[in-house]
C-alpha cells in the first residue's frame, strides 16, 4: 500500500484553508458577539480555528489515504469520518489524468484522476502524487487495463513488453502549431471570460458604466451624453474586456498542446501554467466528433473530440479535460481521425428537398411570430412604431433553410455511421456500428406531415446526456426505417465478428484448443 | 405485436385528469388572484372565464392524448432486439438490442398496484433517451417478460456492453 505524498498535505491544506477559513470568516460575521458590529478578535479567532480544523482534516486525509496497485485492481483505502474502500477493476478503466498546477510543478507533485463508465464523478482522484509516480501509475494502468482477464504471471510478462513498446512506438498524432493556437485564442468566447471580465469592468468603473464614458473625447456626438450611448460603450468595453480574457485563457489552456500514440492509447499533453496530460483507450473510443464552427470553417479548420463512455470534451473542469484536438487545418483533423477510426470518404446523403421546405415554413413561422409581438408592442405601447419593417425577416427565411438543409446528411459506412447537422456549429459524427447502444425512430407530428423522420443512434458516450447522440435529420420515413434496420443489423454482425476475433486472439495466446468453446468464452469478460 | 393491458387507460386517464386538475387550479387562481382590485384594477372581465376555458381545453387535449397513447402503443419481442413503438405526437420506434441490455426493472406504483399493473423498465448504457419503459402489463406478463428479457441479454452477452 502506497501513501501519497507528504506534500500535499501542505497543498491540500491551503485550498482548505481557504475554503473554511472563509466559511468562518461568514460565521464570524455572524455570530459575532456584542451585537453592536463585529468584533475583529473573535472572527480573526474563528478563521484561524478554521484553518486549525482544515490541516487537521488534511493531516488526518493524508494519513488515512492507501493506495495500491494490484494485478488485475487498483484499491483505494481512504476516508477520515466514513470509511471508503474502492476496488477498481483495471479492464474497466476508461481514462487517466494527470492535472498538474502551478504550486504543483514548482512541488513536483500531481494530481491522477481514474475515470470509468458509469458514475456520476470521477471515481478515483490521486490528490497529490509525484510527479515520476503519477507517470507509472498512468503506465501501469493502461498496461492493466489491455491485458485484462490475462494471468497474473502472463500480465508481468506483458508489462515490460510494452514499456519497451513505449519508449519507441510513440507517435506524434498532432503538435499545434501557432498559427492555430493564435487562431484559436482569437475566436475563441469562453464563457467564463465574459463573466470575469464583467467582473473586473465592474471594479474598474465602480459600479456605473458612465464613469467609463469618455465624455471629453466624444462631446461633439448627438444624443444624450447618459444614456444610450453610455451603455453601448460600456457593452463595447465589456466584450473587449471580455474577449481579452478569453484569447488569454484559451492560450495559456491549449499552449503546447500535443497528442501522441503509444500502441493504442491517445496520449495528450496541454498547458502553460496548469499542466493537463492524460490517456484515451482507442479500444475504448465511442464516438469521434468533429466540430467546424462558422468562422473557422472559413479559414479551412475544424476541431475534433473523441469521446469515451468516461467522459466527453467540454465537461466540466472538474470532470475530465478535453481529450480532443482544439483546432488544426481541416485536413490534418480528417487525417488525424481516419488514424483513430479509419472511416470512409465523407460523401453524405442530403435529407429530402421537402426537408428544406420544412425549414424554411418554420423560420416563416418565427418570423410571423416576431412580427406580430411587434405589432402588439406598437399597438399597446410607444416603444416602437414601425412594427412591420422586421417582415423584411422573412428574405432570410429560405436561406437559413437551405444552409440548414445543406449542412445534414447522413451515410452508412461499412463500419461507421457519419451524420451531419448544424450551420453555425457543424459537428460530424463518427460512430462505430459495435458501438450503438440502441436506434431510436422519430417522427414529430411536423415532420409526419412530410413523411419526414429522424434516425438517432445511441451511444454509451457521456455527451449524448446533452442531445448530442448521432442523429440523421429529417431523412424520408421509410428510408429512415431501412437506417435502422441496417444500423441494427451490422451492429450484430460486428459485435459477432469482434467477438470471433477476440475468441481466436485469446487462442493463440492462452494455448487453448479452439474446440473448448466454453472456456474460451468464460474468460471473454472484458474489453 | 403485442399491444399494452386495456385497463392501462384507466391509469393514464387518471394521472391526466390529476395533472390537468392541478395545472388547471393554478391558472384559474392566478387569474382570480390577478382580478383582486387591489392588484389590477382594470383587469378585464373575461380573465377568469378564458384561464377556465383555456384549463378545460388543455384537459381535454391530455384526456385525448391519454387515450390515443393506447393505440399507438406497441412491442415485440424480436429474434435480436425488442422493438417499441411509441408516441401520440412525436411517434418514437425504439430498438434495443439484447446484447445491449444492462438490466431490466420491473415496477409499480400505488395507481398501478390498484389497477392490477406493473411497469417493466430496460436500461442501456446510452444516454437516458434509449431506457425504455413498458407500462400496462398484468403483473405475470411483466415477470415472464423480465425473466425472458434476462434471458436474452445472458443468452446474447459476451461482450462489455459498453
Amino acid at each position: 500500500m502506497t501513501t501519497l505524498h507528504p506534500a500535499s498535505v501542505a497543498v491540500r491544506s491551503l485550498s482548505r484553508s481557504l475554503n473554511t477559513g472563509f466559511l468562518f470568516f461568514v460565521v464570524g460575521i455572524v455570530a459575532s458577539p456584542g451585537g453592536n458590529g463585529t468584533n475583529l478578535l473573535s472572527v480573526v479567532g474563528l478563521v484561524a480555528i478554521g484553518i486549525v480544523l482544515g490541516i487537521v482534516y488534511e493531516f488526518a486525509y493524508y494519513r488515512r489515504f492507501r493506495y495500491e496497485l494490484t494485478d488485475d485492481t487498483f484499491d483505494v483505502t481512504s476516508g477520515v469520518l466514513a470509511r471508503r474502500n474502492r476496488e477498481l477493476p483495471l479492464g474497466r478503466v476508461q481514462n487517466v489524468d494527470i492535472r498538474q498546477n502551478v504550486l504543483g510543478r514548482v512541488l513536483g507533485i500531481a494530481a491522477v484522476h481514474i475515470e470509468t463508465a458509469g458514475g456520476g464523478q470521477t471515481e478515483v482522484s490521486l490528490q497529490y502524487v509525484d510527479e515520476a509516480e503519477a507517470r507509472r501509475l498512468r503506465r501501469q494502468l493502461r498496461d492493466g487495463a489491455s491485458t485484462d482477464t490475462a494471468d497474473a504471471d502472463e500480465t508481468g510478462t506483458a508489462v515490460t513488453e510494452s514499456d519497451a513498446a513505449s519508449a519507441d512506438d510513440e507517435t506524434v498524432l498532432f503538435d499545434i502549431r501557432p498559427h492555430e493556437l493564435a487562431i484559436l485564442s482569437v475566436f475563441t468566447i469562453d464563457p467564463g471570460a465574459s463573466l470575469l471580465g464583467g467582473i473586473a469592468l465592474s471594479f474598474a468603473s465602480g459600479f456605473d458604466p458612465v464613469a467609463l464614458f469618455p465624455a471629453n473625447r466624444l462631446g461633439g456626438l448627438p444624443g444624450p451624453e447618459t444614456g444610450v450611448i453610455a451603455i453601448a460603450w460600456g457593452l463595447l468595453l465589456f466584450v473587449l474586456a471580455a474577449w481579452l480574457i478569453s484569447a488569454v485563457l484559451t492560450f495559456t489552456r491549449y499552449y503546447g498542446f500535443r497528442l501522441t500514440r503509444v500502441g493504442d492509447e491517445l496520449y495528450y499533453e496541454r498547458g502553460l501554467l496548469q499542466r493537463y496530460s492524460g490517456t484515451i483507450p482507442l479500444e475504448k473510443v465511442q464516438t469521434l466528433t468533429i466540430t467546424e464552427s462558422i468562422p473557422f470553417r472559413w479559414f479551412g479548420y475544424a476541431a475534433l473530440s473523441v469521446e469515451t463512455a468516461g467522459y466527453a470534451p467540454g465537461q466540466s473542469e472538474s470532470r475530465g479535460s478535453e481529450s480532443a484536438i482544439p483546432l488544426a487545418d481541416a485536413d490534418r483533423v480528417a487525417e488525424l481521425a481516419r488514424a483513430i477510426e479509419p472511416f470512409g470518404p465523407v460523401d453524405l446523403e442530403s435529407p429530402p428537398r421537402r426537408a428544406r421546405e420544412r425549414y424554411a415554413v418554420r423560420y416563416l413561422l418565427v418570423v410571423a411570430a416576431a412580427v406580430g409581438v411587434a405589432f402588439l408592442l406598437a399597438r399597446y405601447t410607444g416603444l416602437i412604431r414601425q412594427w412591420y419593417v422586421l417582415a423584411a425577416l422573412a428574405v432570410l427565411a429560405p436561406i437559413a433553410a437551405h444552409l440548414k438543409w445543406r449542412n445534414r446528411g447522413v451515410r452508412l459506412d461499412d463500419r461507421y455511421i457519419l451524420a451531419r447537422t448544424g450551420f453555425w456549429r457543424r459537428t460530424t459524427k463518427v460512430v462505430p456500428y459495435y458501438r450503438v447502444q440502441a436506434v431510436l425512430h422519430q417522427a414529430t407530428i411536423f415532420q409526419r406531415r412530410r413523411r419526414l423522420a429522424s434516425v438517432t443512434a445511441d451511444t454509451a458516450s457521456s455527451a449524448s446526456l446533452l442531445g448530442r447522440a448521432a442523429t440523421a435529420h429529417d431523412v424520408d420515413t421509410d428510408r429512415g426505417l431501412e437506417l435502422q434496420a441496417v444500423i441494427e443489423d451490422r451492429l450484430q454482425d460486428r459485435l459477432r465478428a469482434r467477438q470471433r476475433q477476440r475468441s481466436v486472439g485469446r487462442w493463440f495466446r492462452d494455448g487453448i484448443d479452439p474446440t473448448d468453446e466454453d472456456s474460451a468464452t468464460e474468460s471473454d469478460g472484458e474489453e | 405485436m403485442e399491444r399494452l393491458t386495456p385497463r392501462v387507460r384507466v391509469v393514464w386517464l387518471l394521472l391526466a385528469l390529476v395533472r390537468a386538475a392541478i395545472f388547471g387550479g393554478v391558472i384559474v387562481g392566478a387569474a382570480f388572484g390577478l382580478t383582486r382590485p387591489a392588484v389590477w384594477e382594470s383587469a378585464p372581465a373575461a380573465l377568469v372565464p378564458a384561464a377556465a376555458a383555456l384549463a378545460v381545453a388543455l384537459a381535454l387535449l391530455r384526456i385525448l392524448v391519454a387515450w390515443r397513447r393506447y393505440g399507438v402503443w406497441r412491442f415485440e419481442l424480436r429474434d435480436d432486439d425488442l422493438y417499441i413503438e411509441r408516441g401520440v405526437f412525436t411517434r418514437v420506434k425504439t430498438v434495443v438490442p439484447y446484447v445491449r441490455v444492462q438490466h431490466v426493472d420491473s415496477r409499480r406504483s400505488p395507481l398501478e398496484r390498484t389497477t392490477g399493473l406493473a411497469t417493466v423498465v430496460v436500461y442501456t448504457a446510452g444516454s437516458r433517451s434509449s431506457d425504455v419503459a413498458i407500462p400496462g402489463l398484468t403483473p405475470t406478463r411483466a415477470e415472464d417478460l423480465q425473466e425472458s428479457l434476462r434471458q436474452l441479454a445472458i443468452e446474447t452477452a459476451g461482450e462489455d456492453a459498453v
